[in-house]
């Protein structure tokens, strides 16, 4: 009896100090972290076969729900009911050093990217639409169920695919960077190309056209191609990328005419798509039908 | 290393507390070494410069009271309001929670820090996280507060008085002012304003059943009886009652100083015990935050390992470990258990802190004073002996229990003495209540046989009218008889009644007949015999018995007129005729046994721990089955077996008596050894120290003790259990200061309903924790994939605080409606060391298993909304840095359509709201699982808990007003969703639901299998 007590203390301690080592590894019973190896093995097979059969589950559950898909037509767009309006070049704070290519070499690489597409050549293989008129080029029922339907004889055209209205870079005049590969930023009268971002199925009401005002005291004239500003309603509706390979959105180009007076000081400018029902006011959106940015001119 | 560190320090910490708490224990018990009560009384007039018959001099008395303050009780120091505020606010999850805000605090300043002015998502959840604690830290103060109130009503505000002797004039004075050496004279009904030497004592007797747990009213007079203050006649001590006589005394000790201010202050020095509960909490933030840092670091490495810099890595580690914290589990477990307390005090269990709801749950050993608390504390006859049986009487207290027969002859003769010989009375005006609750003038003995008269030949009032009494002789300690004499009942009989109770051996004495079925037969040997064997038989059952026997007075000796003198016992009081034997016991509550009974079935132990005579403690013990029936102590053994007790192998007798000498005697091992080896445990004649002793060697021997006591005496045991339980009728403020826990109705069966519902409430509160740690991984795994796969986040930091601390919290709490899935009350009380709230198995089966299976439905209409929206699965994965830049108006989704930055930002909030409703639809399957552990959900009723049901029901409705309330995008990052979207995670909910089930039939079917070690929580 008085021995047992007596070990006690003493077991005790050797008890307290390997416990922490025993935690991990227990080398008497041979259990790393509690447990033995074929213990880790059972629970780790264990859930194996769970998150397997998880993962089956999900990988299901994913084949389901894209089965539902159509390829062409996003199920719900309610998410983009009018569409947001970007400027480019790609930025909202413009600085031009009119006198340093190297300055703006960047805003013009941003133009020159944006219109490789809208190149005449490129352009002239596109439809040419009759303006002012919806292009809607809609299957009728019974086709639709058909293409979906059928496989796609390979080489054949998609049955799906559909023609695109030409908007030739030429349209935009001085702005096209045909004639001043700068786009007026050595002379101090940047061009800006706003564009409105493409939405399937967008049939915009009314005629809308973009309209650019100067936030500041500054006055700025503005010269819009194509004239007025005017956004055709034959580049709608749009029907989406895999349809619609070769579809361009039109674009509206705004030369700033910079006075003298207003090198070195900034200018804000404000462009919105008037005369239609596509939203151009949202208090929360800011890109939503209109644009904001500022420009400084210096030489 | 850290929490190493601090262990040592805490542990030092205690051992140094513990040292000054045996100091001050032992500083106690020194201290009650006092010889006031052996000194010749002019050495004590010397001392105290008083005087015994004129007092002490009003001036000096007041130098006197100017050095020793005054005679009260310092209220025990009690905690300040912010001290108890602020515990409220430092549990072991609250701490969790306050190292979370400051992490986010943290995060946050990095982040405004490296320039990002947008996010404050960091500083949104930091707040939350302190408002939850608060919140929910005054609503447990307020808890607190509510039954410290119900408590402090119990009070008794009125201010003593005491007849003080000063100066040689008798004053009525404060019982405050009065001091050492003061002169005072106490009467039948006072209160004992200090511990007083008595000087003079005419019959007095005092009731010290508060501090030493007698029930028998004790005699004072002037001789000193005994060395040890407490056993001696000539002190009668502070707040104890007079319950009869006069007696004039020398105040000793006051305020502080007295036996019960010491007892106080002895309370006040034990310390708190950790409640089993917050050790649970404990061990379950000691999981979650392992988790949490193993979580949050593997995801740091990963991190690095992708490309982020390390500053971005630490704002994620931060994110994850956050994101750990299971924000609604501290509401949730608050509301549980203040559910179940208020349920509790529907029966009338008061519970001064919440987390001492569960502890009764868990106990394992009551340690149970007897008076008051197993017992009544009401003198009552038990047993009569007449016509050479023993009878027993109803000692219930509503006279629910059986009767005896009543048609004897000597019966009638029994109880006129009975009746007759009795000086005590019924308080005026009591007509209404119930005989045994009425209160009598008179002392113990007197009142017993007064309502067992009223109660079985009916009013004694008129009874006693009939038989004019014309003489007697009040009960005294030498004669140790009483004796009146009356006329007869029928005015033609000129004959005299002599009746005559008193101690047995001295009233058979006197006797030269004897009563049987009417008859008087000669008192031969075997009479006698038959006395000596009913006599020790109830003198062996703890009873006090009293004998008794009268006489018709010789016509022509004593006719009418004759002039008795009580003093000079001018009369027969011999060869008397012996009626018979009535002897007397505060009984135990009728509850009790049952409640005894029921403990032992829950596995539970009761020991009862009393300041009263081994004699009378076995009894009881064994009446009310602590001790049961055919189990022996060593003594009875050595008696059954005629040999000696030292033969006696200890080990053979399953019960035990231990009286305060011999517990003195013993050192801590033995003690334990006796509590371990004996199953059945009574402690007689105890001191509350040595109550103490008695609860730490049970809690030495890994028991969670509660300890259940009314009296002053109990004070230090309450507070040194794991949960004091106090009774609110008969107990003392002293007592139910201490406590945790109060009955209101002096029930010991309350405390089964307690421990019912403290099991139920353990039980459930697993399930709770369960359902609320399940989401926690549905939350945080968006935040993984985000980091790591780079998709939009699925999963808003609001969104994620909506779950935890609005739409969940109703479910979670309804758990605690769930009914007990098994008989709880025939289990054993659950190993504090391996029935652990939250196991490995539960936080595993939890996370890694249901917590997985709702991420992946959380995930499947994530994506399905994405899709479905324009956004293929293949194309969100690396799309997060597009996704999120600002700058970009323009951006492209699978079909070709260019979105701003908003409408992408609406559909981010999209995919939160999405994996919101699949987290909901998921939970609802979970909480529907919760509901039991190991049986399945149909057997248990499906819709039998409606709280969980309407639960349900909330969740929904909340979630839909969450999703479909105009204006919530922009507050809350709501969106109002697709209907299906709600639908897509319905088959995972079924997945749960099913695995569960099949979980729940393996653990049943195959038990101590892999399946149930591995699956069972």
């Amino acid at each position: 009896m008085a021995g047992t007590t007596e070990d006690k203390p003493a077991a005790d301690k050797e008890e307290k100090a390997s416990s922490w080592k025993d935690a991990i590894y227990n080398s008497r019973t041979g259990e790393l972290m509690g447990r033995t190896a074929s213990s880790w093995g059972c629970i780790l097979l264990f859930y194996l076969v769970f998150y397997l059969f998880l993962a089956g589950m999900f990988a299901l559950t994913m084949w389901v729900m894209l089965l539902t898909l159509d390829d062409y037509v996003p199920k719900y767009s309610d998410r983009v009911p009018t569409p947001g309006l970007v400027i480019r070049p790609k930025s909202l704070d413009i600085l031009i050093n009119k006198n340093d290519p190297a300055n703006y070499g960047e805003y013009v690489q941003h133009l020159e990217n944006l219109l490789k597409n809208y190149n005449d050549t490129l352009q002239e293989k596109n439809e040419l639409c009759p303006p002012g008129e919806y292009f809607d080029q809609d299957l009728k029922k019974e086709d639709a169920q058909e293409n979906q339907g059928a496989e796609q004889p390979l080489g054949n055209e998609d049955v799906n695919a559909r023609k695109a209205c030409q908007f030739k870079r030429s349209v935009l005049g001085r702005c096209s960077g045909l004639s001043d590969n700068t786009f007026g930023y050595s002379d101090g009268k940047p061009c800006v190309l706003l564009k409105m971002n493409r939405i399937i199925g967008l049939k915009p009401r009314g005629d809308p056209y973009i309209n650019c005002t100067s936030m500041t005291e500054a006055k700025i004239d503005f010269v819009y191609f194509p004239n007025g500003g005017s956004i055709d309603k034959m580049y709608f509706p749009y029907y989406g990328k895999k349809a619609h390979a070769s579809y361009v959105q039109p674009l509206v180009a705004v030369k700033l005419l910079v006075n003298k007076e207003e090198y070195n000081t900034e200018l804000t400018i404000e462009c919105r798509i008037e005369g239609s029902n596509l939203r151009n006011n949202d208090v929360r959106d800011k890109f939503l039908g209109r644009v904001t940015f500022r420009v400084k001119v210096v030489e | 290393m850290f929490e190493m560190g601090g262990g040592v320090e805490v542990k030092g910490g205690k051992k140094t507390k513990k040292e000054k708490k045996k100091e001050r224990l032992e500083g106690v018990k020194k201290e009650m070494d006092i010889d006031d009560h052996e000194i010749p009384i002019e050495d004590l007039e010397q001392r105290y410069n008083t005087n015994v018959t004129t007092g002490m001099t009003s001036t000096f008395a007041r130098q006197v009271l100017e050095r020793d303050g005054p005679n009260e009780l310092k209220p025990p120091k009690g905690t300040p309001e912010y001290v108890k505020f602020a515990r409220q606010l430092a549990g072991g999850l609250q701490c969790l929670m306050w190292v979370a805000a400051a992490i986010c605090f943290i995060a946050f300043g990095i982040e405004l820090a490296r320039g990002n002015f947008t996010c404050f998502d960091n500083l949104y959840l930091a707040i939350t996280l302190i408002a939850v604690v608060v919140v929910t830290g005054c609503f447990g103060y307020y808890q607190e507060f509510k039954s410290t109130n119900i408590i402090a009503s119990f009070k008794n505000l009125v201010p003593q008085q005491a007849l003080v002797i000063r100066d040689g004039r008798k004053d009525t004075i404060s019982a405050k002012e009065l001091v050492v050496g003061d002169l005072v004279e106490v009467k039948g009904g006072d209160r004992i304003p200090a511990d007083i030497r008595i000087i003079t004592a005419q019959s007095c007797k005092v009731d010290n059943s508060s501090l030493t747990g007698e029930s028998e009213p004790q005699t004072r007079s002037p001789e000193c009886t005994h060395e040890n203050p407490m056993e001696t006649k000539n002190i009668a001590f502070f707040s104890t009652t007079v319950l009869e006589g006069v007696a004039t005394g020398v105040i000793i000790n006051t305020g502080d100083r007295t036996i019960i201010g010491r007892i106080a202050t002895l309370a006040s020095g034990v310390g708190n015990e950790k409640t089993p509960i917050a050790i649970e909490i404990e061990h379950f933030v000691d999981i979650i935050a392992g988790l949490a840092i193993f979580f949050g670091f593997t995801f740091f490495v990963v991190a690095l390992f992708i490309g982020y810099s390390f500053l971005e890595a630490m704002i994620y580690f931060m994110a994850i470990v956050v994101a750990y914290v299971p924000e609604g589990l501290l509401a949730t477990v608050t509301v549980c258990l203040s559910l179940t307390a208020k349920r509790l005090a529907r029966k009338n269990c008061v519970v001064k802190n919440l987390e001492a709801v569960e502890t009764l749950g868990s106990t394992s050993v009551i340690c149970s004073d007897k008076t008051g608390t197993l017992t009544q504390n009401r003198m009552t006859v038990a047993h009569l002996w007449f016509d050479n049986h023993v009878h027993s009487a109803d000692t219930t207290e509503d006279q629910s229990g059986q009767s005896f027969d009543q048609s004897s002859e000597t019966w009638r003769s029994l109880a006129r003495v009975a009746g007759l010989c009795n000086r005590a009375i019924f308080r005026p005006d009591q007509e209404g209540i119930p005989i045994p609750r009425r209160t009598v003038v008179g002392d113990a003995s007197e009142t017993a046989l007064l309502k067992f008269t009223e109660l079985t030949i009916g009013n004694i009032e008129q009874y006693r009218n009939r038989f004019k009494k014309v003489a007697e002789l009040p009960f005294n300690s030498t004669n140790k008889f009483a004796l009146s004499i009356h006329e007869l009942e029928d005015p033609l009989d000129l004959r005299y009644l002599l009746v005559m109770k008193g101690a047995p051996e001295r009233i058979l004495e006197r006797c030269s007949t004897i009563l049987i079925k009417g008859q008087e037969l000669p008192l031969d040997e075997q009479w006698t015999e038959a006395f000596q064997t009913a006599y020790m038989d109830l003198g062996g059952l703890g009873e006090r018995v009293l004998g008794f026997c009268n006489i018709y007075l010789n016509e022509k000796e004593f006719p009418r007129g004759f002039s008795f003198d009580p003093d000079e016992l001018n009369f027969t009081t011999s060869n008397l005729c012996f009626c018979g034997l009535v002897s007397m016991i505060d009984p135990p509550r009728a509850t009790v046994p049952d409640a005894v009974m029921k403990c032992r079935t829950a596995g539970i132990r009761v020991v009862m721990v009393t300041g009263d005579h081994p004699i009378t403690a076995k009894a009881i013990a064994a009446n009310v089955g602590i001790i049961s029936e055919g189990s022996e102590t060593v003594e009875d053994i050595a008696i059954r077996k005629r040999i000696p007790v030292e033969r006696v192998n200890p080990r053979e007798a399953r019960a035990c008596v231990i009286n305060g000498g011999q517990l003195k005697d013993m050192s801590s091992d033995e003690l334990d050894d006796a509590l371990r080896n004996h199953p059945e445990m009574v402690f007689a004649r105890t001191s509350p120290q040595q109550k103490l002793i008695i609860v730490e060697s049970c809690q030495r021997l890994g028991s969670i003790v509660a300890v259940t006591g009314d009296g002053v005496n109990d004070s230090p045991a309450l507070k040194k259990a794991d949960i004091g339980i106090a009774m609110g009728i008969a107990g003392s403020d002293a007592a139910k200061n201490a406590a945790d826990m109060i009955l209101l109705d002096d029930n010991f069966a309350s405390i089964v309903t307690g421990v019912e519902q403290g099991r139920l409430i353990f039980d459930n509160l697993k399930k709770s924790i369960a359902y609320t740690l399940t989401k926690n991984i549905p939350e945080l795994t968006p935040y993984l994939i985000y980091i790591t796969c780079s998709i939009p986040l699925p999963l808003g930091c609001i969104t994620i605080l909506f779950i935890e601390l609005a739409t969940d919290i109703y479910p979670s709490v309804s758990l605690a409606y769930e009914k007990a899935e098994s008989d709880i009350m025939n289990l054993k009380p659950r190993n504090p060391r391996r029935d652990r709230l939250v196991n490995e198995s539960l936080a595993v089966y939890s996370y890694f298993q249901i917590g997985a299976i709702q991420s992946f439905a959380g995930f499947t209409d994530y994506f399905t909304a994405m899709a479905q929206e324009g956004w293929f699965p293949l194309l969100c994965i690396g799309l997060r840095g597009n996704w999120e830049d600002t700058h970009l108006q323009d951006m492209q989704d699978s079909y070709g359509q260019e979105w701003s930055f908003s409408q992408r930002l609406y559909q981010q909030y999209t995919c939160y709201t999405v994996f919101f409703v699949s987290i909901e639809i998921c939970q609802i399957s979970d909480v529907l699982i919760r509901k039991t552990r190991r049986l399945s959900v149909f057997t248990q009723g499906f819709f039998r808990n409606k709280v969980l049901m309407s639960a349900i029901v909330f969740q929904i409705l909340l979630g839909n007003l969450l999703c479909y309330c105009p204006g919530m995008p922009n507050i809350f990052n709501f969106m109002p969703i697709r209907g299906q979207w709600w639908a897509v995670p319905i088959p995972y909910g079924i997945l749960i639901f099913v695995y569960d089930e099949i979980r729940k039939l393996g653990v049943r079917r195959a038990p101590g299998s892999w399946w149930d070690q591995e699956l069972y929580y």
